[in-house]
């Protein structure tokens, strides 16, 4: 099928799709063909209906969106064969020049990267083995270079590893089915007919997942990425709340929720540069629990804290809250991300003072250990 | 012309979707218009709307068909007395009398045109419901093990809106078209104001969606859509007002501003200062 400009041909936008994937879109083939469709179907267009014909059949989620325009114009206006179409309304507005070339320059760098993995020299990161290495470095000593791939590596497991749980945090539905026994005692004063039918019980409560955050100065290097583990947990499970601390307790369950991770990212840590001193699990606890244990504290709930255990408060506080917490909850797990390190025996006296209350005591250092979680929760 | 402001993506979206019978996924924040589109679309095509509201723990019995067991267990006992043989009676029993037709099941049995099928915010819904939608979008038709399968005589037109409250299975956003609604600029949310609101004062509409713009800006925790802002500027225009001021903006903030949080953020802001941006 042909258009009256031949830059648009089949074989194009195949290549396109193509492109596009490498670039981390998820087009399929189902995709694909849906949009050498849907070209056909709008017949003769200009440039900017012809992309945003593209676009409507090749993203599927808002991210995709955004960046679609971008692919786009790297695709169809780097290749030097193609003319330069006449630009109108939102493609053209939505993109100023600087945008474009810098978007084109960091695109052509990462097909650059591509084509070199793909020629087998394996040096990049995207390579397998380099992604396994990376999911086992310790968050602290992972070099700055590498400090994005991590990021993206990160954010596309978290992703699935939510897509898993949501389905299993769920409880099963207890099928409207008919109560037999309440069926034939209701049809008693009806003659043993049964006219009026007795169904099941109600659904179970849906499990809670409750995240309660360490961002204290030693948890530095660690407490971005767990931040991160948050993110994706929230967006894709409906029941989490988050909660930082340090020496106080900043709920930021709300702005987990947008969509704006590096928003989000940049505000906590300005948030948490502010906050000197020393870290006082204990108390801190006890300041959740004063305020929001009776929300969300319940046998549904699975309490997550992720601390390394450096402390300056009382430990006899820290163990009375753990206590109480844990008595309330299905589940308290405790993620320590020193537990990574081989030497690393629970001696800080707050940590094992708690540590008779904590159900499971696992190490969150690397992403791999996050992963691990899946199991647990 | 149908009171709907939009621009050339969704159009061509819907044209898309319109024109291949593809489904058509509209994801956006709350009170954005994205279930509108369903409605106009209707209109446009001078068919019925029906449309499933989707929530969590939907199960097949509520949006497809259920049997209407009163009604068949009554039918029972009448029929006992008959002369009907027993075939007979339970296809009596078993015949779409007694069905209790649901949304989907609605939408694949319109007699002379497609109607337009919204199902809306299926993000509410389960994983377990998404499944069952995607046979339906694929086959379009439904078996009732009682009645046979019911095939489509005129397939629907499909719209789907979702808020994002969590990611939709992948075979689903596989098979259909994508749209995504962000918030309108202000010239686009001006001109929405002047068609819904034919009567408002230049300076007032004007006033209403630069304060609604920058208020969106706060990061809120629930942000006003556009539907907010229409209810400011009726609010605004039924206590007779012309401009608006502090004043006003505090007797209608529970227009814009849907929690204590969002209020106190507001305030603390500056009323003041954001009506000047």
């Amino acid at each position: 099928m042909r258009d009256r400009e031949s830059n648009y041909s089949a074989a194009s936008i195949i290549e396109f799709c193509q492109f596009a994937r490498a670039h981390g879109l998820a087009a399929g083939v189902q995709q694909t063909l849906a949009a050498l469709e849907a070209v056909r179907a709008i017949g003769e267009c200009d440039p900017e209906e012809f992309a945003l014909t593209l676009r409507t059949a090749l993203t599927s989620s808002k991210e995709e969106w955004d960046r679609f325009l971008q692919l786009f114009d790297a695709f169809w206006n780097s290749s030097g064969e193609k003319a330069q179409p006449a630009r109108e309304g939102e493609v053209a507005a939505g993109l100023n020049r600087g945008q474009r070339r810098a978007g084109s320059q960091t695109l052509s760098r990462e097909s650059a990267a591509v084509d070199a993995s793909a020629e087998g020299e394996g040096k990049t990161v995207s390579g397998a083995s380099a992604e396994r290495k990376l999911q086992r470095m310790d968050f602290s000593q992972v070099p700055l270079d590498d400090l994005a791939s991590l990021e993206e590596l990160s954010l596309r497991l978290f992703r699935r590893m939510s897509l898993r749980l949501s389905r299993r945090l769920k409880s099963k539905e207890t099928a409207d089915r008919v109560n037999l026994r309440r069926t034939i005692r209701r049809s008693i004063p009806r003659g043993g007919d049964p006219i009026v039918l007795a169904f099941q019980g109600r659904k179970t409560a849906e499990r809670r997942l409750v995240i309660f955050l360490d961002i204290s100065g030693s948890m530095n290097a660690h407490s971005l990425f767990l931040v991160r583990f948050a993110y994706a947990l929230h967006k894709y499970c409906k029941r989490v709340a988050t909660f930082l601390f340090s020496t106080e307790v900043v709920e930021i369950t709300d702005e987990l929720r947008t969509a704006d991770l590096p928003g989000v990212l940049r505000r906590l840590s300005e948030k948490a540069a502010g906050w000197a001193g020393g870290t006082k699990i204990g108390e801190s606890l006890e300041d959740f629990r004063r305020r929001h244990a009776r929300r969300l504290l319940s046998p549904n709930t699975v309490f997550l804290i992720m601390s390394d255990g450096w402390d300056t408060g009382e430990p006899e506080i820290l163990a009375a809250q753990v206590r109480a917490i844990s008595k309330r909850v299905q589940k308290l797990i405790w993620l320590n991300p020193l537990l990574g390190l081989k030497e690393y025996a629970p001696v800080t006296r707050g940590m094992a003072a708690a540590l008779p209350y904590v159900d499971i005591f696992a190490p969150a250092h690397n992403l791999e250990s996050l992963l691990a979680l899946e199991r647990l929760l | 012309m149908l009171g709907y402001v939009t621009d050339r993506a969704l159009g061509t979206a819907v044209y898309l979707a319109t024109k291949m019978h593809k489904p058509l996924l509209i994801e956006g924040h709350a009170g954005l218009g994205k279930t509108e589109v369903a409605k106009v679309l209707a209109a446009m095509l001078g068919t019925s709307l029906i449309r499933l509201q989707c929530y969590e723990g939907l199960d097949v019995n509520s949006a497809v068909y259920e049997w209407n067991y009163q009604k068949q267990l009554l039918a029972i006992k009448v029929q006992e007395k008959t002369d009907q043989t027993v075939r007979e009676k339970e296809q009596h029993i078993f015949s779409k009398e007694f069905l209790l037709e649901r949304p989907l099941l609605q939408s694949i049995q319109a007699a002379e045109a497609s109607p337009v099928l919204l199902i809306d915010e299926i993000d509410r819904a389960d994983e377990a419901f998404e499944a069952f939608l995607l046979e339906l979008l694929s086959d379009f038709q439904i078996s009732v093990p009682e009645l046979g399968t019911i095939k489509a005589k005129h397939v629907p037109y499909v719209i789907l809106t979702s808020n994002r409250t969590r990611e939709l299975s992948d075979a689903l956003k596989r098979r259909c078209f994508y749209h995504w609604i962000d918030y309108p600029d202000f010239e686009k949310e001006l001109r929405i104001v002047r068609t819904r609101l034919a009567g408002i004062e230049d300076g007032l509409g004007t006033e209403v969606v630069r304060f609604v713009q920058a208020t969106r800006q706060l990061n809120l925790g629930k942000p006003p859509g556009v539907t907010e802002t229409l209810d400011c500027a009726l609010s605004a225009m039924t206590l007779g007002k012309h401009r608006l001021d502090v004043q006003t903006v505090e007797e209608t903030l529970g227009c814009v501003s849907k929690s204590m949080e969002d209020t106190l953020k507001i305030k603390a802001a500056g009323i003041e200062r954001l009506l000047s941006q």
